[in-house]
């Protein structure tokens, strides 16, 4: 019988994984941000992410911290989000997209901007 | 005027030569100092001169040439609609909003000519929906006191019933007249028949609170009254009184009619037994949160709303259908807190499920339990006590474990006292415990935010958070008041300026109808133009093309108020629903995401189209480094008394 699993360790399941895979991953690194910023532009993720992925009215997803393995849970089997099937977003695409979200540039420190600093 | 001259009949002819030596007195002193600048003012178009010895004998005698039976079948002395405007002096309603109608043309001359134009004064709106969201913003932004929205009672009031369904939802105040002609034979062929109906309120009755079409003016009189006695008393709402069309232009006849005055209707408070259980329950509590959302009128529920949550320590979770709490207050914590309660209340709450639950948006929409399953749940409000049946506003029904009727705020007192009385010295000795908690929470919370504005700073299209950030370092150190919401924004204002007076954030729309926004801004705008408040509005953009008349309203009535656009270019809800859609059928959204959802192609030119209304403006602004010089300029000219807009274009949210 097929035994479902706590979120909670579906989760650490999932980032355990994504530890291990993510090493070979890494090797990929920008090569594929220019068509993932194509990619996360046409497929319109930037309509609740932004188009930095800074967050609005979903989450901040970039610059992300998770894995690929991790990420592509999250598109693919979302809590809140629609789900992107491969059907609509293939798994080299999923990737291209990590790639961009992966190497979007940190913002400026909080004590660099005075409107914030000062807040 | 005495209640004795109103129980005598109304003494018409001193009334209005008391009022128009007020208006005369008024409106001399600027067109005075004009003439002496060489210039035309809007107050000396405006200026109703007193009447004149003609004047004066034309109410009294036939007039020179004319017969008394001519003079009979031509004018009118003392017209019905002259005792209405009596009426709306006598509830001191201060403004009117309007677009011109024939079916209120006698109401309309009377109250320009017999009133002065003052109390009522009224404004001029290119649109019925306009002129009941203005209605609606100026209610909430002047601690609940209605003004009046005048409207054909046919036309009119189908093109203001979205508006009014706002209002309703939101539980805000105004009372509605609508013109009309109930006599078939009396009416004019054409359009007096196009523009009566045999039940002409019916249309918005569904939520409307009361209305009623009179069919005297004794009968006008009261149901005035009652209309404005029930549009205040909570729950608020709107109400309608239907007027005829002969009943304003013929002569009054037969014994004056009495004005009776409204007797206003004190809130109703929660029942005493109830209030000690409550009471009971909140002391004993491990973790008790307040969760509030329609409550605070005025800056008194805030203040009253402390008391309590200091008492108890608990965490306020605000869902700001009204500014209810201080979100600098170290007890304002985000809505995550609802998790943890044992016992939760909530105070005037639009949807007590939804705060307890969430139904997810999939194929099949499971139910998901936020708050823990034995959580303890006590509802203080006023929505049990009237509710309509058709639209389903009042959200899916929730079984509480106390119901408590009765306004919140004003429950609010007898409450606290009763969990000062129930707390122990041992209970309040672990407050202090509790209090630090929440301050490391709340300092937590905070730099969270500050962090996340960070990201997106530099971009372009603007981001959110730097446009909020942008505004509030010209604004910080002034007396301000933001008569928009900003949940569509990220919630930035709230997340990110410190907002502890009650007239700093007006709250929600109520029914999510678009068109609300830019309307009711100036509504809000002008209940704080006496304040020589400065009112901010972050306007979207498609809420402004709905009825961007109302910026040559702002013009035209010197309302100040300054406008910045969160301009996304679209529908953007909608762009989500319709991924939502594609995903959920694997088609996928790529190229076929701004159908029916973009404003662009050509983007509408939001300066140029103010501008064109009368209104000082600048833009688009894309690049953030542009935008203070900006608003710096369009603080001039709102400093000048006029409204300004600068059009910024931005991330989505």
């Amino acid at each position: 019988m097929k035994q479902k699993l706590s979120p909670s360790v579906r989760a650490l399941s999932i980032l355990g994984l994504a530890l291990c895979s993510s090493l070979s991953f890494a090797q990929n690194n920008d090569q594929g941000a220019d068509e993932g910023r194509a990619l996360f532009t046409a497929n319109q993720c930037w309509q609740c992410h932004g188009h930095e992925g800074q967050g609005g009215a979903a989450v901040r997803i970039a610059p992300t911290l998770y894995p690929f393995v991790a990420f592509a849970q999250f598109v693919r089997h979302p809590n809140l989000m629609p789900a992107y099937s491969p059907n609509v977003l293939s798994d080299e695409q999923l990737r291209q997209i990590w790639e961009f979200v992966r190497n979007v540039p940190e913002p400026p420190a909080l004590e660099d901007i005075s409107e914030l600093s000062g807040s | 005027m005495t209640s004795k001259q109103k129980s005598e009949g109304v003494n018409r002819r001193e009334f209005l030569s008391t009022a128009t030596v007020g208006v005369a007195a008024a409106a001399l002193s600027k067109p005075a100092l004009a003439q002496q600048a060489g210039e035309e003012t809007d107050a000396q178009m405006a200026a109703v001169a007193p009447p004149s010895a003609a004047a004066e004998a034309m109410e009294n005698d036939p007039p020179a040439g004319y017969s008394a039976q001519e003079a009979g079948e031509y004018f009118v002395k003392h017209p019905g609609s002259d005792f209405m405007v009596d009426v709306l002096k006598d509830l001191d309603l201060e403004y009117i909003t309007t677009n011109p109608g024939s079916s209120f043309r006698g109401l309309h001359e009377s109250i320009v000519n017999y009133g002065g134009n003052s109390q009522p004064e009224l404004l001029t709106c290119p649109h019925e929906e306009q002129a009941i969201a203005m209605a609606h913003g100026f209610a909430k932004a002047a601690g609940g006191k209605p003004i009046g929205v005048l409207v054909h009672g046919t036309v009119g009031l189908q093109h203001a019933s979205m508006a009014m369904y706002n209002a309703w939802c939101d539980r805000v105040p105004m009372v509605v007249l609508g013109g009309n002609h109930f006599d078939a034979t009396e009416r004019r062929t054409g359009v007096e028949w196009s523009h009566s109906a045999q039940d002409a309120a019916r249309v918005v009755r569904d939520f409307t609170k009361w209305d009623d079409a009179p069919q005297s003016l004794q009968h006008f009189s009261e149901s005035m009254a009652r209309a404005y006695k029930i549009a205040t008393t909570p729950p608020m709402g709107p109400t309608v009184v239907i007027i005829d069309g002969h009943l304003q232009e013929a002569e009054m006849e037969g014994a004056a009619p009495t004005i009776p005055g409204v007797s206003p209707t004190q809130p109703p408070r929660g029942d005493g037994g109830a209030l000690t259980e409550a009471a009971r329950w909140l002391v004993e509590a491990e973790s008790p949160v307040i969760v509030v959302d329609l409550m605070a009128r005025d800056q008194d529920g805030v203040d009253r709303l402390i008391e309590l949550a200091e008492a108890l320590q608990a965490p306020v979770v605000n869902q700001s259908g009204r500014m209810n709490f201080p979100n600098n207050h170290y007890l304002s914590q985000g809505a995550g807190v609802v998790a943890q309660a044992d016992v939760i209340l909530g105070l005037e709450l639009y949807d007590t499920w939804g705060t307890l639950n969430r139904l997810r948006d999939r194929v099949h929409r499971d139910e998901q339990r936020i708050a823990r399953p034995d959580a303890l749940v006590i509802d203080i409000g006023v929505k049990d006590l009237f509710i309509k049946s058709n639209y389903q506003n009042f959200q899916r029904y929730n079984a509480s474990d106390l119901s408590i009727a009765g306004d919140a705020q004003a429950t609010l007192p007898s409450l606290t006292e009763e969990v000062r009385q129930q707390m122990s010295r041992s209970r309040r000795a672990g407050n202090s415990e509790r209090e630090q908690r929440w301050r490391t929470a709340h300092a937590q919370a905070h730099a969270r935010d500050l962090d996340a504005a960070r990201y997106g700073w530099g971009a372009s299209p603007v981001s959110t958070a730097r446009l909020y950030m942008e505004l509030w370092q010209l604004v910080k150190e002034r007396d301000w008041a933001l008569v928009s919401d900003d949940s569509q924004q990220s919630r930035w204002a709230r997340r990110l300026w410190t907002i502890d007076r009650h007239y700093q954030h007006i709250g929600r729309s109520g029914g999510a109808g678009l068109g609300y926004g830019a309307p009711s801004a100036v509504g809000a705008a002008l209940a704080h133009r006496v304040e020589g408040r400065l009112s901010i509005n972050v306007q979207r953009d498609g809420d402004l093309m709905y009825v961007p008349g109302v910026f040559w309203t702002a013009a035209h009535h010197r309302i100040p108020m300054l406008t910045v656009t969160h301009n996304n270019r679209g529908y953007h809800q909608e762009f989500m629903h319709l991924q939502r859609m594609a995903a959920r059928r694997q088609r996928g959204i790529d190229g076929s995401s701004h159908v029916g959802n973009e404003l662009n192609n050509p983007a509408p030119d939001f300066a140029k189209i103010t501008a064109g209304m009368g209104v000082w403006s600048e833009g688009p602004i894309t690049d953030p480094n542009n935008i203070r010089a900006a608003l710096v300029r369009a603080l001039d000219v709102v400093d000048q008394g006029e409204p300004a807009l600068v059009d910024v274009v931005c991330q989505p949210r």
